[in-house]
């Protein structure tokens, strides 16, 4: 998601999953829609019926997403930045970008200060700083002249975005991704060609990823390459184009939203710091951008305190921002909190709907680490392996001292309220059946919780109560059990402090405290329809007026019911449609006509008259200050251009540069840190884990359920057959895999699924483990995170779960 | 001559205490022997499995499965087990419908033998179907398009046939007062015991007719009846042949050398018949390949036909074999279990090409049918001792006519 | 006119929902705890049994350079002239004719598994863990009397429903046939074959593909002739051997009897 932020400026899927049906030539890579996002894979054959889409798939696996490919490409574990940063050069060499595009819509022509420069698989400005590996970030910039940045539209000055993407990206010959990749030459070359179809004006190209592509020690510069490719082909904003990513648990868009992530506040602003931030002007004057949209952002915040604190927050105590919790600069991450917690830092713990001893890296480490807890609470529907960590295999429930206490939560079909899935679309859903025994909603539960923190504080005082006791916390609803429902999401929508009215949008924002708002992207989802009569996330209406899936009547999309973000892109600088035959927005010489909500002024607010085309198209990217899409991005602190860099564990030497890993990627120094060497002799094989349709996730809820434990009821590992036979391994054998943290022992399904990759004339084999497996439920089997190591993505801290070395044997 | 004959009791007998009387009150009379408790342990394991088979299900005791859904019992205990009761109505029809009076010597032991055999084949299929409190149903609902209705009914009604025309001699020793009227049936039973036997014979073949695709071709054919028909009547004499050398070396009871020639004779012409059939049925489909293929299929094949035509056809039209009483034994050995061969090749070989998955009969459907067998033995024993069974030729003769005479002059 | 359904392989990613679809709707047990043994990681179970009506078969196909996925879902093909029902003894299989689903009655069946034998497509299964086990079919959803009726009140069965990419459509066997020649027309990629249209006389339940069938263990010696008919053939002659056979015991007795009777005279005349 920070890749896509930091190029786009919203980090989420662009388009939507009906979308797909408007699409040329989708390239999926490190996604799995057919196991993992299976009503995706519906839009995608429709493409692929309705207008002979082809498809291209990215996966080191045979997958059931591969089955529907017209290419696929094996390629090795780890090596997608080669793999697109190579598609890239044929785009340039071949001058097969959408050129109007790229000049427009781009920073392909800013200039970027003569000191950046490149060396050896290292950016310019790179330092240590307390023994770590750093950048500065100074030579990334643009050039500026009187505050404005230098630009040459020709695209030939050696200091421009372009030249230097093209200086950087030469390196990746087709010969050498091959090399990298192990992807024949011819079939790269055919899915370069491929792909490249979709740099022209009426052609939407869709590039799909999920966690094959985020889940690296370089997944934000993974991100980063896809980004840029669809930049370089015109395809963001566009009907049947975009960068879909594909999120995970049907709610964790929306969970995001809602600032799960631990450098965020709900609406995407970032947690105010104790050092940076101490005071909201502090945090405004900084965080504030002068130009796009997040040039209102001191109305989101004032409008959330608004909403926390109610009348307390005032503009002369700052809206209570003293109250709001600053960050303190450590790795607060998932690893993060666990490596704490190893080292005796963390008291307790919530797992709310959450089941790290089978999901977590290294996870024989993290449940270590709990033993270390003095209590935990976990909010789930079963006794999940987290909640059972004290009595686990091997464990000795005697010498642990964590109390655990269990709540039992309500399952979805148990309770209402909104989903949002990864489109951005706000759904609303109504209870199927009562929650069983004293299981209660999430919702219940935090309130409950909430109110007996409020008591315990009110009762026995504690340090700095005034957060606690004067939050706004008004969501009882006379004679019911459950929290108002429809208050909460009122408060999240936002109001109007007088009147208590919803408002239509997060437009109407106010920064002098006359506006509450819990999570200003949210605007407008709760605002009634007139038509239907309900708040918009609760409509169903199936009209598509425009016959491009938009669907504007179901439900609500954030932003403002928009389907399609950036779609001032869709059309030329003069409003004129690249596609005549999907239209997200037109200028017609006087106004604009639009069949998406507009992700540009078409208005002036206040006199009402129309924005002429030219206005928005100098800056259609909206959230970013520059207003244009990047392909060079100054911004993200782990290099501005995506540069191949070899997994923590790998099998071979990077051929690009002695710079063998991300300088950047998140390391620990506790026992869940052992790594293998580059090559190493005892680990010779590249593991890789994903999912299985059968399964989710850590398989808590669907290894209780009798259906679906049965149609997967086994761990297991794939090895191609040339391995088999190597190893004298039939499929339904008994095998031990063992990496340098861990080892298990599970069942072999010797398929050609995987299969070796020629790596630089090398032959060396994959294997794959699904990780839906613990020791609790109806079936029971090894994780595969026993295996898996503790090293992340230097932006976002995601575990490098997708590459890493093992070894196999026949278990006796 | 022994044994009342003539019919002074009423249709209906006023004292049933009478009749119990007469049947508690005999002398039965069983010798026990070390061989016999033997049979009579296997026995009574087998009962024990019978009443855990019924009430836990199959898979707690045999191996059938998905892939094999008919097994030793079905396979072995009724289609071999029908098969080699062939004897009783071969030689009925020889003995007591064309009347060749030689054979009557044996009619009754073969009528004991297929007797008792369809009674151990009427309880191995109620033990093998899932539902068998529902056992009656096809007697109701009529699925008169399945050919296993036809062998159901069929075997069901030869049963009862059968179970009267024992009762012909049963009545010889007790309830001695129905005898007369057992007597006045006989024509009806016997013919109908003819009748029924040659339907039903050719239909457990028939069975096999949907099986099209699945039986290997050297087995499948359209004429799968008429095979399982021939075979079934040819098989008859060597089972006489083996049964009356077992009961002969027991109960001192030699069936005349001559006899059992002159039934093997007309085995021999059968065979000769279906040997002929054969050869026309694999030439007409152009199989022939798949018997010298080499497979196993082959093979079996070619030990089947070796073992249960050739070899035998060999001894009895080879004279000085022919003339040797030890050489019919191995004539009879060879074709009875030449014809379980050709059942268990249908059954099992010719199947599980196409059938898949793997079956072999658990050590309890081994105990079962072995049990099984046992107790037919003894009861076969037991009647033998106890009912005038072993009839010498000069016997049997006249009393046969006599009862005829009642019947027909 | 009767329904079928319209299976299209080149339109299915083998996400199993038929599968589980099924077993919710018709209450049918899982095998758990006593899990299917592992057969490969993609298919479990391998195949279906006495729970479970339907499963979606996974194979991988080798190609040109590589190979490529294939999956299948497979029940009870509802002949149209079903096998299994001309088998069934106690007339516990039925065929509505309405509808064209073969049904199954459990009240009625004696558990001989003789249909097993029969079905070309070795479809019933049995329970073999029970004490009073039952065959185990794909009902087609139908139940007029009880309440896992679907298509008998016009609704696609529970697969069918939930099939997320219409590789499963249902309607009448003839629109769906006419839409499988049309599918097959546009696109070169499919084998140019309907199964299911002519096959053993044909069946509800249509298949049109890119891969071969057989992978999936679909026959292909199967013929255009249906099953019953092969025993029909052979059961018809049942009642000319009865009778005829009775009349000609009847004389043979009477007539070697006559004759025996006559030999006895001459002998004691002799004699
Ligand atoms: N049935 C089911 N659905 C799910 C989930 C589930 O557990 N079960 N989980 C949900 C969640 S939380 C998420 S995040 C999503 C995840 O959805 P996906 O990202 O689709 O899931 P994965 O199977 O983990 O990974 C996708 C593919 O990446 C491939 N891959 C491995 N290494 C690499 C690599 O280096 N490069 C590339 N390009 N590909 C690679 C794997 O072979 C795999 O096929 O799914 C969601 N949906
Ligand atoms: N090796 C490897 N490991 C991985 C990944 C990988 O690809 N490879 N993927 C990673 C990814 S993308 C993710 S998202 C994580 C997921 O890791 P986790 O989030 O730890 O795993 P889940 O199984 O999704 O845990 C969700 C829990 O919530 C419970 N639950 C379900 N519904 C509710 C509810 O309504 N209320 C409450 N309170 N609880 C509920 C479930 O029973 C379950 O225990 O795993 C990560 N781990
Ligand atoms: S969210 Fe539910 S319905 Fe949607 S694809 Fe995932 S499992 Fe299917
Ligand atoms: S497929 Fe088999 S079970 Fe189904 S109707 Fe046809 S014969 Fe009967
Ligand atoms: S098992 Fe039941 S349904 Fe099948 S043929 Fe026998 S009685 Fe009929
Ligand atoms: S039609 Fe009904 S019974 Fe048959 S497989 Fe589909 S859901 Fe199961
Ligand atoms: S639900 Fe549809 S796509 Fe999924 S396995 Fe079944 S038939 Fe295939
Ligand atoms: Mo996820």
């Amino acid at each position: 998601m920070a890749g896509l932020a930091n190029t786009f400026g919203r980090g989420v899927m662009t388009n939507h999953f009906i979308d797909y049906k408007n699409s040329d030539v989708i390239l999926m890579i490190g996604s799995n829609s057919a196991e993992n996002h299976p009503q995706a894979m519906r839009w995608i054959l429709k493409a692929k019926q309705n207008k002979g889409a082809k498809l291209i798939v990215a996966d080191p696996r045979l997958t059931k997403s591969a089955a529907f490919a017209d290419i696929h490409l094996r390629h090795r574990p780890g090596t997608d930045i080669a793999l697109l940063n190579g598609m890239i050069n044929y785009i340039l060499q071949n001058n097969l970008y959408f050129h109007d595009y790229v000049v427009n819509y781009t920073n392909a022509s800013y200039l970027v200060n003569p000191d950046f420069g490149f060396h050896d698989g290292v950016f310019s400005g790179a330092g240590t700083k307390d023994g770590k590996f750093t950048y500065d970030t100074k030579s990334w910039q643009y050039q500026t002249e009187e505050d404005k940045i230098k630009k040459d539209p020709t695209l030939q000055d050696p200091y421009c975005v372009f030249q230097l993407l093209k200086k950087h990206v030469s390196r990746y010959d087709s010969k050498t991704v091959s090399r990298i990749t192990g992807v024949p030459e011819e079939i790269f070359l055919k899915a370069c060609a491929l792909y490249a179809s979709t740099g022209k004006p009426d052609k939407a190209g869709n590039v799909i990823y999920a966690m094959g592509i985020t889940q690296h020690t370089y997944g934000s510069q993974n991100v980063r390459a896809i980004a840029m490719l669809q930049l370089l082909l015109g395809n963001i904003g566009i009907c049947g184009g975009g960068v879909n990513a594909q999120r995970g648990e049907s709610n964790v868009q929306g969970s995001t939203d809602m600032a799960m992530l631990s450098h965020l506040i709900p609406g995407y602003l970032s947690v105010p710091s104790a050092v940076a931030h101490p005071t909201l002007k502090d945090y405004l004057s900084k965080e504030t951008p002068e130009s796009g949209y997040w040039a209102n952002k001191p109305k989101f915040l004032v409008s959330m305190l608004k909403a926390f604190y109610g009348e307390q927050a005032t503009q002369e105590n700052d809206f209570c921002y003293a109250w709001l919790p600053k960050h303190d600069g450590k790795n607060r991450t998932h690893m993060g909190i666990f490596d704490f917690m190893a080292k005796g830092a963390v008291k307790g713990m919530f797992a709310w709907g959450q089941n790290p001893a089978v999901g977590g890296p290294t996870a024989a480490e993290e449940r270590k680490a709990m033993e270390k807890l003095d209590w935990l609470v976990v909010v789930d529907l079963f006794e999940t392996e987290t909640a059972a960590f004290w009595r686990r295999p091997g464990a000795n429930p005697k010498g642990i001292k964590t109390e655990v206490f269990f709540l039992p939560a309500a399952m979805s079909y148990e309770k209402e309220g909104t989903i949002t899935n990864s489109g951005r679309w706000i759904q609303y859903r109504w209870k199927a059946v009562d929650p069983p025994g004293e299981c209660k909603s999430d919702l219940w539960i935090a309130d409950r919780l909430f109110k007996a923190v409020k008591k315990e504080y009110q009762q026995n005082g504690g340090k700095f109560p005034a957060p606690i006791l004067q939050m706004l916390w008004d969501y009882d609803k006379p004679g019911r059990q459950e929290p108002d429902l429809d208050r909460v999401a009122t408060e999240i929508n936002g109001y109007n402090v007088a009147t208590r009215e919803p408002l239509a949008s997060f437009a109407l924002l106010k920064e002098d405290g006359t506006t509450a708002c819990g999570n200003w992207i949210y605007g407008g989802y709760w605002f009634e329809d007139k038509e239907a009569k309900v708040p918009a996330a609760k409509r169903r209406v199936r009209e598509d007026k425009a016959g491009l899936g938009l669907y504007p009547r179901w439900a609500f999309s954030w932003p403002v019911n928009r389907r399609i973000v950036y779609n001032r892109c869709s059309c030329d600088p003069a409003g004129k449609p690249w596609n005549p035959q999907a239209v997200l927005a037109r200028w017609d010489g006087a106004k604009w006509i639009t069949n998406d909500v507009p992700d540009f002024g078409i208005k002036d607010l206040k006199t009402g008259d129309p924005v002429p085309p030219e206005k928005s198209a100098a800056a259609p990217f909206i959230m970013l200050p520059e207003g244009q899409g990047r392909l060079f991005a100054p911004t993200v602190g782990d290099g501005p251009l995506p540069e191949h860099y070899e997994p923590v564990e790998s099998p071979v030497q990077n051929i690009l540069s002695k710079q063998q890993n991300n300088p950047l990627a998140v390391r620990f120094n506790g026992s869940a840190a052992k790594l293998a060497e580059t090559g190493s002799a005892k680990y010779p094989y590249i593991a890789t884990t994903h999912r299985l349709i059968e399964h989710y996730q850590s398989g808590a809820v669907t290894r209780n359920c009798p259906w679906l434990a049965e149609i997967a009821p086994h761990m297991f590992v794939s090895i191609s057959p040339k391995l088999a036979q190597k190893l004298n391994i039939k499929t339904g054998d008994e095998v031990l895999v063992e990496s340098a943290r861990g080892q298990i022992i599970c069942k072999a399904s010797v398929l050609p699924v995987v299969k070796p990759l020629l790596i630089d004339g090398k032959e060396i084999e994959v294997v794959a483990m699904p990780w839906h497996w613990g020791y609790k439920a109806l079936v029971t089997g090894p994780s595969a995170n026993e295996l898996t190591p503790s090293v992340g993505d230097p932006l976002t801290s995601i575990p490098e779960y997708k590459a890493f070395l093992v070894n196999i044997r026949k278990a006796k | 001559m022994k044994g009342p004959v003539t019919a002074e009791k009423e249709w209906l007998p006023e004292d049933w205490r009478g009749e119990i009387g007469e049947l508690t009150g005999k002398k039965w009379r069983f010798r026990m022997t070390p061989a016999r408790v033997v049979l009579l342990a296997l026995g009574a394991i087998s009962v024990l499995i019978t009443v855990y088979r019924l009430f836990a299900g199959h898979e707690a005791v045999s191996n059938l499965n998905d892939h094999w859904p008919w097994g030793l019992w079905i396979g072995f205990n009724v289609l071999a087990g029908v098969a080699l009761a062939g004897g009783g109505y071969s030689t009925a029809l020889l003995a007591n419908v064309l009347h060749v009076r030689k054979f009557s010597v044996v009619a009754r032991s073969a009528l004991l033998v297929s007797l008792l055999s369809y009674l151990f084949v009427m309880f191995s299929l109620f033990l093998d179907i899932g539902k068998w409190y529902n056992f009656w149903r096809p007697f109701v609902f009529w699925g008169y398009h399945s050919v296993l209705f036809e062998v159901f009914w069929c075997i069901s009604l030869y049963l009862v046939v059968q179970l009267l025309e024992f009762g012909e001699i049963a009545t010889e020793r007790v309830l001695t007062g129905w005898h007369a009227l057992f007597k006045k049936a006989m024509p009806v039973l016997l013919i109908a015991g003819v009748m029924l036997p040659t339907l039903h014979q050719q239909s457990l073949g028939g069975l096999y007719i949907i099986a099209v695709g699945k039986l290997y071709p050297l087995w499948w054919s359209m004429l799968i009846p008429v095979f399982f028909l021939i075979s079934s009547f040819f098989v008859g004499p060597a089972m006489v042949t083996l049964v009356s050398t077992l009961a002969g070396r027991a109960y001192r009871w030699t069936v005349p050398t001559e006899v059992l020639q002159k039934l093997i004779r007309v085995s021999g012409v059968l065979m000769l018949v279906y040997l002929g059939l054969l050869v026309y049925d694999l030439s007409s489909r152009g199989v022939w390949g798949l018997v010298f293929k080499g497979n196993l299929e082959g093979n079996m094949f070619i030990l089947e036909v070796l073992w249960m035509l050739i070899i035998p056809l060999v001894i009895c039209w080879t004279p000085a074999l022919f003339n040797q009483r030890k050489w019919l034994v191995v004539f009879g050995a060879l074709v009875g279990s030449g014809v379980v061969l050709n059942r268990m090749n249908v059954v099992f070989t010719g199947m599980a090409g196409y059938l898949g998955g793997h079956y072999f009969p658990s050590l309890m459907e081994w105990a079962l049918t072995i049990g099984f067998i046992a107790i037919t033995a003894l009861v076969y024993m037991f009647v033998a001792e106890n009912f005038r069974i072993h009839a010498r030729e000069e016997e049997i003769a006249p009393e046969v006519a006599e009862v005829e005479k009642g019947v027909v002059a | 006119m009767s329904k079928g359904v319209l299976v299209d392989v080149t339109r299915c990613m083998g996400c199993k929902s038929c599968q589980v679809a099924c077993k919710s709707w018709n209450d049918l047990p899982a095998n758990v705890p006593d899990v299917p043994e592992f057969s490969d990681g993609l298919n479990s179970p391998a195949e279906t049994n006495g729970y479970t009506y339907t499963t979606v078969a996974i194979r991988t196909v080798a190609r040109e350079d590589d190979y490529v996925l294939r999956f299948c879902k497979r029940q009870c093909m509802h002949c149209l002239e079903p096998a299994c029902v001309s088998a069934c003894f106690a007339r516990a299989l039925q065929r509505d004719p309405q509808t064209g689903a073969v049904v199954y009655n459990q009240n009625m069946c004696v558990g001989c598994r003789y249909c097993m034998l029969a079905c070309p497509f070795n479809i019933p299964k049995f329970q073999w863990d029970k004490t009073f086990p039952i065959i185990g079919k794909c009902q087609f959803c139908f139940d007029p009397n009880g309440k896992l009726n679907r298509i008998g009140q016009g609704l696609a069965p529970a697969c069918v429903r939930t099939c997320p990419t219409s590789a499963l459509q249902f309607g009448e066997r003839e629109a769906l046939l006419k839409e499988a020649r049309e599918r097959i027309k546009k696109n070169p990629a499919y084998i140019k074959h309907i199964y299911g249209e002519k096959e053993i006389g044909g069946t509800a339940w249509l298949y049109i593909s890119d891969t071969p069938l057989e992978i999936f263990g679909f026959r292909q010696d199967l013929g255009t002739r249906p099953l019953p008919e092969y025993t029909a053939s052979y059961l018809k002659f049942t009642p000319y051997v009865a009778v005829g056979w009775t009349i000609l015991l009847t004389a043979l007795y009477l007539y070697t009897k006559r004759r025996e009777a006559v030999e006895e005279e001459k002998k004691s005349a002799q004699g």
